[in-house]
């Protein structure tokens, strides 16, 4: 008889006792199927313990510290919590010191632009991009639920998420476009038309999807495929602000990873 | 002043050489854990921003880096039972009149696939398994504890995680 799969399994992590082990090593030796799948488990726990770490893309420090900034001007949150920040400081201090190397004078005008990049990275990122267009249309309403609950509403309810996170992207969009637009003079040209070229990719490609999803509003994949073009627009404007950031901070070790990345996608 | 202390005191600076030091590790789990990098890439961010208003009441029980992987798998955790309890009400209409498989999905070269990519698409339950026990090293008592499942259970998904990831890496 075949060892189980939770013995099988314990086989190839080595945490069965001893006694248990060397039965399932005389049935492992001569039963090829088993001998198989726990070389197949070993092979697995092997590649897995040698997964490498993955650097997260260059503009997500630029987000957070944006966030950061925001959060401080606002004044809504500390890192010290209330508590703290009520009998800790004199008012004010954090705030100031929170700012290393932001001349005051040229702060105002820097500081509108990114306060207005950081609210629209917040919106963009964790309310548009968690949308995942539902596959609700295809599906058939609850059971016991068809009397009240026609199929058309179903489509028309998937329909209106769509039509809402259009509103997101194309909200989060419009913002990013603003600041890439008005800052884009810190950009070398050859940089600058890059980012058209492929913003240009970015658009057509934009509005064949809305077409399929107005010609097929249930077709999960035209759903799928304009989202995902929306999102690969914002993550490109995205990189543009980061970029015109580093730039601006005088990071050209950044800027170069950016545009690096930039190349590699228009390419 | 160490560098807890200078974020304390309000230092971006210092909260950048803190985000350096463990950003690739944060967000390698968020994005094995969500299976997704878009997702993983949310994640990170609003794990940091968590750990920056956090970090005042960090106490130093532990190391800095300990404290802020605990934040960061807890907030995994949150995101994919938050998404779990979404999918669960969707799955259950299609289990009961229309259990297929997505014909993207079948019609996908997964031979190809590396492990990483192998993972991402591993069905919710049993990836969260997988990462935790065989990718970050938890025992099965603690996976179970982390997901709220029982130990046999995580035994079981680790298992059937290795299976998939298998079929998918032989293109099966």
């Amino acid at each position: 008889m075949h060892p189980n799969e939770d013995a099988l399994n314990a086989f190839a992590d080595g945490t069965l006792p001893a006694a248990e082990a060397a039965d399932i090593e005389r049935h492992v030796a001569a039963c090829v199927s088993c001998r198989q799948t726990v070389d197949d488990l070993r092979e697995m726990l092997r590649a897995a313990s040698e997964l490498e770490l993955r650097e997260p893309p260059v503009r997500a420090w630029s987000r957070i510290e944006r966030a950061i900034r925001l959060e401080q001007q606002g004044g809504a949150r500390s890192v010290l919590g209330d508590a703290a920040d009520a009998d800790a400081r004199p008012k004010g201090s954090r705030s100031d010191s929170a700012r290393p190397g932001v001349a005051t004078a040229a702060r105002s005008r820097a500081a509108l632009i990114w306060l207005g990049a950081a609210a629209t990275l917040v919106l963009a990122t964790m309310v548009g991009l968690r949308y995942a267009p539902a596959r609700q249309a295809a599906s058939p309403p609850p059971l016991g639920a068809t009397a009240q609950a026609p199929a058309g509403d179903a489509a028309q309810s998937v329909e209106s998420e769509l039509r809402q996170a259009e509103a997101h992207y194309e909200n989060a969009i419009k913002g990013l476009e603003q600041i890439a637009n008005a800052e884009q003079n810190a950009l070398d040209p050859r940089t600058a038309a890059t980012l058209q070229k492929n913003l240009a990719v970015i658009d057509q490609a934009i509005s064949e999807s809305r077409a399929a999803v107005r010609s097929q509003p249930a077709s999960d994949p035209a759903q799928q495929s304009l989202i995902e073009n929306f999102k690969t627009k914002i993550a490109l404007l995205q990189d543009t602000v980061a970029l015109i950031n580093e730039m601006r901070k005088g990071n050209e070790a950044g800027a170069a990873r950016i545009v690096s990345g930039l190349k590699e996608k228009s390419n | 002043m160490d560098l807890v202390a200078r974020i304390q005191a309000g230092d971006v600076d210092a909260f950048e050489t803190l985000y350096r030091q463990h950003a690739a590790r944060i967000y390698t789990l968020a994005c094995r854990m969500a299976g997704s990098p878009d997702d993983g890439e949310d994640l990170l961010q609003e794990i940091f921003l968590q750990a920056y208003r956090k970090l005042g009441s960090f106490k130093g029980d532990s190391s800095v880096g300990t404290w802020l992987y605990r934040l960061a798998l807890n907030h995994c955790l949150d995101y994919i039972r938050s998404r779990q309890a979404k999918m669960n009400k969707l799955t259950e209409t299609l289990d009961t009149e229309h259990s297929f498989e997505p014909t993207a999905r079948r019609d996908t070269p997964i031979a190809r696939m590396d492990l990483e990519r192998a993972v991402e698409r591993l069905p919710e339950g049993c990836r969260e398994a997988f990462v935790l026990h065989d990718v970050e090293g938890f025992d099965h008592k603690e996976v179970a504890g982390l997901l709220g499942i029982a130990e046999g259970t995580s035994k079981s998904q680790v298992f059937k995680a290795r299976l998939k990831l298998r079929g998918y890496l032989r293109g099966k």
